[in-house]
């Protein structure tokens, strides 16, 4: 868990790569993921940089790659995926994988262009027969309906008068025939008619099969026409009309033999066509088999090199241009592992020059790490949805793992849905290997995001539930109540206590429709309940006051405790930081203005618990009245907790009244008087041992400073603060805002954390509400019919749980938890200006083919 | 009225005025400019574009990349989304996107039938034509032989029929006719368009109607310009000017009557408007009145994305992106033809 608590040490390291090498080195350091290039080269823009060619090239592969697939697809021939992804390609294979690929795309082109000619053919020639076929119907219509019509004979019969009666006329009869699309059949006839006004006659069918398209490959319906025409002109325009809507014309067989003729040789060419065909699709379908095998390890290895290509543009190149100097940011522990990368690298490539590695000492702020694994992760992101946290700063989602589900508990305390959510979230932890669980849809995959966030938070409102007594609204009684009934009645005392006590008799249990059971009476209240709430609240009218009174103090203690505990981890950044005059001058100040106002008042909640019996209860004083009077000082002094209550009370004031001015002045002058004087002997000793305890790199860099800046740079710990200039006015400014921020926000905060209370109550009621509207009136019903109603009533009782109550009052709660913990909680520490650490790692980019594997 | 329909407007068109405001934003800044600037190759043009919202349109090129293909795609790109917006429309902002597309409509009839003059084929001139306007009755305009032919047999039910009525005449369709048939429709387009926004009132009549008066005054001084030395007498030249814009009526009687450039300058003179653009030509960087133009014409776009529920947002964007293309375009040539010094010439939109 330590590694949890801060985000891990990082140094900048300087990689000397020889030019040689600097390939195999990033490969090796992208299938480790170790770490995080800087750019060194930001204001060269994207073509100007060294490896803008090796990159196009990859391009390249990869646009081939995109075809391979998309043929390959369209083949339907099953890609392979790799269990193991392959490492990035050695570049002596590369060129050799470049020309197979191009020599495949090539032959594949090929390929695919003749058969996409043959099938194109093949459909004409199909379009043909089927033409051929319906236009004979348009001629013997004409003969066997349209026996008189003379300007249009049917050819079969004798042409050769027919022949000689159109030259009389002048003028040469003409056809055009083919087929059309359906869509535009109508404004093709149309044209027709405009154009040629009247001068030819056209016949068309719907064909009753759809045709593939020889263009566009698409299925449709067609049209087949036949347009008469008389006279070369009109026969011109009727060509550019059929060239304009696209038609397919085809020849039309004037005579019957001919149209056998044409029809016999179709066939023959189109069984032809088709055995050719089929043959350059099983040459096609074996090619693409063999390109299949190789072509996810192919696109993982061109997408790795574009990457390795990518990193390696952000390297600045030696003045020798012998090697290419990257800077990395790596992580401490990892420094070993990256040597040993390094060394992989250059032994792989055979290089006589180890490439190398130099750590150099850097004032900027390195990027933050923490390490998670799957339990801690969703808490993680929890934190990071508010900031990443700056570097080395302490961590709250290491403390959130049980504030959260506990806070949330508070919130949604219920045995009963704290239960279902608790079986709900275990059933996604059990089955998280299941594949189907990691790809679901969005909604779904949040929920397995954050599978163990809801494992704990079920499990902390079962026993919140189990403190409120609470299931489905309904109070357990698992170990007796302490309250007993019958000791109120008259006949169970001796009559001399009779007169002390308000006892009942039979008329007042008959008569008054409330009773009050009195605890000062001997033998009515046994003892507390062993756990939580006693269960014999359940039946009482004034449970909701109890309960409020019980769950607001609660919540104000809790959220108390948290903020307290939020600025005791600001204590513990200022040590880290080593800021101590921090300690004293913001954190003991804030520490004390919280306790000595709300830790008072959680005292007095607890003290007036603990003094006062039910026998005392009725001159117990009011805690509001008495914090109330801590500030105003009344006239006539009633103080009633304790004796000598007054003295403590001003002590307090004194106190929280002296911390104000500290918190306001304090740390801005003594940055000013550190700044001016540091005549103090102590303290710059002091700074020369912690001077001495800090890291190496800070030494080396003192060498090059004075001691001035040294000193500033141990106070402020963040090395970019030493280049500024030391600003006395808004320092002041700064530390102004942020005490006015701090005191005010104790009280709003603390006002703030009463949504523990307002939300259990809601979900208290809104269950009760459910229980009484639904399941009570199932269970009125009289036991012959009873049966029938209540399974639609249960039915309908969890729907509505499910719903309402574990989702959307989940959820509510949720996000309130959420807000506890951003503004109330971290802002007492937590900065969250950081950047995080993304390393180079071939492990997070997406592969097309396996996606899950980048998850990895 | 006015209030109103500001209320409703986005039930109907918030949608695409949305989807258009955020296309506006991913067009080019001066940064991209200037290293588009930078390229040395085509290659690096394409991998800088690629950093842009163009994405790898480029992608699935092969090589070697020339300047018509980055046309075309660009083409294409547009034309993807202008579809898409017209797609989405409803009335009456699909009539205005339906008037948006006839400009283009009658480029590509001219420019079809100029081809048929040449004997080029169809299919040739097809691939010249713009996207936006192709319709399918458009390969058949070579079928007529005069403007009333054309109107009759293949334009009578596509929406340029309307802006036929000027210029139903028996002449054969020679060079000139051409020329002046094309005038004519745009004429009518013009006015039919700048119309429409007007009868549609509110913002879009606002903020199109100047757009389209300052189109219409630049045809109406282009004509001039390029009538200068020619057949075309002063008559007809009048009969070819838009009468929508600023300059109608004084300033077209005098444009009709001018003689030279000077004479041209001088008419322009006259009007605030023009006067500036007529000043700034052959001024710094030798701009020509065409680039002075365009840029008056950027200018004039981009104001109309500082209005709110009105349809000039589209119109603008549409013709914002197509300068865009050109400025790639010109880029892309003076890189390719080795021609740097000119490079920066283009016209940013800023």
């Amino acid at each position: 868990m330590g590694s949890l608590f801060r985000s891990e040490t990082m140094c900048l390291a300087q990689l000397f790569l020889q030019s040689g090498t600097a390939y195999e080195c990033l490969s090796a350091l992208g299938e480790r993921g170790l770490v995080q290039f800087r750019d060194l080269n930001q204001n060269v823009s994207s073509f100007q940089r060294k490896f803008v060619g090796e990159v196009k090239r990859c391009e390249e592969l990869e646009r081939i790659l995109v075809y391979l697939v998309q043929e390959i697809n369209r083949a339907d021939i099953p890609l392979p995926e790799g269990e193991t992804s392959p490492p990035a390609p050695p570049l002596k294979q590369v060129l050799e994988m470049q020309e197979q690929l191009q020599k495949l795309e090539v032959e594949l082109r090929e390929v695919t262009k003749n058969k996409e000619k043959l099938r194109k053919n093949l459909l004409e020639l199909i379009e043909y027969t089927h033409m051929l076929r319906v236009t004979k119907t348009f001629v013997k219509r004409n003969v066997e309906f349209e026996p008189t019509y003379e300007e249009f004979p049917p050819l079969e019969n004798d042409s050769l008068l027919d022949y000689s009666c159109m030259q009389r006329l002048g003028a040469k009869l003409g056809f055009v025939s083919g087929l059309i699309h359906q869509g535009k059949v109508e404004a093709f006839e149309k044209m027709l008619w405009r154009v040629c006004k009247g001068y030819t006659i056209v016949t068309y069918a719907e064909l009753d099969e759809s045709l593939e398209d020889p263009e566009t490959g698409e299925v449709i319906k067609w049209y087949v026409f036949l347009i008469s025409f008389w006279g070369e002109q009109i026969g011109h325009k009727v060509k550019k009309i059929c060239d304009c809507y696209h038609c397919h014309v085809y020849p039309y067989p004037h005579t019957a033999e001919e149209r056998e003729e044409i029809q016999e040789g179709l066939n023959t060419r189109i069984q032809d066509l088709y055995t050719v065909l089929h043959k350059t699709e099983d040459y096609l379908r074996q090619v693409l088999c063999k390109a299949a095998e190789s072509v996810y390890t192919r696109v993982v290895q061109v997408k790795k090199m574009k990457a390795i290509y990518h990193m390696l543009n952000m390297c600045s190149i030696d003045v020798t241009n012998k090697c290419l100097i990257a800077e990395v940011w790596c992580p401490e522990a990892d420094l070993h592992e990256l040597r040993r990368a390094l060394e992989e690298g250059s032994r792989e490539s055979g290089a006589t020059i180890p490439s190398f590695m130099n750590i150099i000492p850097t004032k900027e702020t390195p990027p933050t790490l923490i390490r998670t694994n799957k339990f801690t992760e969703g808490f993680q992101n929890i934190v990071d949805a508010y900031g990443v946290g700056s570097y080395r700063e302490v961590n709250p989602a290491l403390f959130t793992i049980i504030t959260f589900p506990f806070l949330f508990a508070v919130m949604f305390g219920d045995f009963g849905h704290g239960f279902v959510m608790f079986l709900f979230a275990l059933l996604l932890v059990l089955n998280e290997n299941h594949p189907r669980l990691n790809q679901s849809q969005e909604i779904m995959r949040m929920f397995f995001h954050g599978r163990y966030i809801l494992l704990l938070m079920g499990l902390f409102s079962v026993y919140t539930g189990l403190i409120y007594n609470d299931c489905f609204s309904k109070s357990v009684n698992l170990f007796g109540s302490g309250w007993n009934v019958s000791a109120m009645f008259s006949s169970s005392h001796a009559p001399a206590e009779h007169k002390k006590m308000v006892l009942w008799n039979d008329s007042t249990v008959r008569h008054s429709r409330v009773l009050q059971l009195d605890p000062s009476v001997p033998g009515v209240f046994r003892g507390p309940y062993p756990l939580g709430i006693d269960p014999i609240w359940n039946l009482a009218t004034n449970r909701l006051t109890f309960l409020n009174s019980f769950k607001m103090k609660m919540s104000v203690i809790l959220g108390i405790i948290h903020m307290t505990f939020g600025v005791i981890l600001g204590i513990f950044n200022h040590l880290h930081f080593r800021k101590k005059f921090n300690i004293y001058l913001v954190s003991i100040p804030e520490l004390l203005f919280m306790l000595c106002i709300f830790g008072y008042l959680i005292f007095m909640i607890v003290y007036k618990w603990l003094a006062f019996s039910a026998e005392t209860s009725r001159v117990a004083p009011s805690i509001l009245i008495e914090f109330i009077n801590m500030f105003l000082f009344p006239a006539s002094e009633v103080y009633g907790l304790y004796t000598g209550q007054e003295h403590v009370q001003r002590v307090l004031l004194v106190v929280t009244a002296l911390s104000v001015p500290v918190l306001f002045l304090g740390k801005p002058l003594f940055l000013l008087w550190l700044h001016n004087g540091r005549s103090c002997f102590g303290v710059s000793r002091s700074g020369y041992t912690l001077v001495r305890k800090d890291s190496e790199e800070e030494v080396s860099l003192l060498g090059n400073q004075d001691i001035e800046e040294g000193h500033n740079q141990m106070e402020d710990g963040c090395r970019e603060m030493t280049c500024e200039e030391f600003n006395f006015g808004e320092i002041l400014m700064t530390q102004v805002i942020h005490s006015i921020e701090y005191c005010l926000g104790c009280i709003s905060n603390t006002a703030s954390y009463l949504r523990l209370w307002a939300l259990s109550l809601a979900h208290a009621q809104l269950s009760d509400v459910l229980w009484a509207m639904l399941m009570r009136v199932g269970l009125r019903v009289d036991t012959t019919y009873g049966v029938l109603l209540l399974l639609p009533v249960i039915a309908l009782f969890a729907v509505l749980t499910v719903f309402i109550l574990l989702i959307m009052e989940g959820l509510s709660a949720f996000l309130h938890a959420i807000r506890l913990h951003w503004v109330e909680f971290q802002n007492k520490f937590y900065v969250g200006a950081g950047t995080k650490f993304v390393p180079f790692s071939f492990s997070l980019l997406s592969s097309k083919f396996s996606k899950d594997d980048s998850v990895a | 009225m006015l209030e109103c329909s500001e209320l409703y407007f986005n039930v109907d068109h918030g949608f695409l005025e949305g989807l258009v405001r955020g296309c506006k934003a991913s067009l080019l800044t001066q940064q991209d400019y200037i290293n588009l600037a930078q390229c040395e190759t085509l290659e690096d043009l394409k991998i800088h574009l690629q950093t842009t919202d163009y994405g790898n349109f480029l992608a699935n090129q092969t090589n070697p990349l020339t300047v018509s293909k980055i046309d075309t795609e660009m083409r294409k790109r547009l034309c993807r989304e202008f579809y898409y917006f017209r797609n989405n429309s409803l009335e009456p902002l699909s009539t205005f996107f339906t008037y948006m597309t006839c400009s283009y409509m009658i480029d590509n009839v001219i420019l079809l039938m100029n081809g048929a003059l040449q004997k080029k084929s169809v299919k040739e001139i097809l691939v010249k034509c713009h996207p936006l306007g192709r319709f399918t009755e458009m390969e058949a305009v070579n079928i007529a032989e005069t403007p009333s032919d054309l109107f009759n047999a293949v334009l009578v039910e596509t929406p340029l029929a309307p802006f036929f009525q000027d210029c139903m005449s028996e002449n054969t369709l020679d060079e000139l006719n051409i020329e002046l048939l094309r005038n004519k429709l745009y004429k009518s387009y013009l006015e039919a368009f700048y119309k429409f926004c007007k009868n549609h009132g509110d913002v879009t009549a606002e903020v199109m109607c100047p757009i389209l008066e300052f189109e219409a005054d630049r045809r109406a001084f282009i004509i001039t310009l390029n009538s200068f030395g020619t057949e075309l007498s002063k008559e007809d030249r009048e009969t070819l000017y838009p009468t929508i814009g600023k300059l109608c009526p004084e300033g077209l009687r005098l444009l009709a009557q001018a003689e030279d450039f000077d004479q041209m300058k001088r008419v322009a003179d006259h009007y605030g408007v023009y006067k500036p653009l007529f000043e700034a030509v052959g001024g710094n960087g030798g701009k020509t009145l065409e680039d002075v133009f365009y840029e008056h014409e950027v200018q004039i776009n981009v104001l109309a994305f500082n209005r709110q529920f009105h349809y000039g947002v589209f119109y603008a964007y549409v013709k914002l992106k197509e300068q865009e293309m050109r400025n790639i375009v010109w880029i892309a040539e003076c890189i390719s033809q080795r021609h740097r010094t000119k490079i920066n010439s283009y016209i940013p939109i800023l």
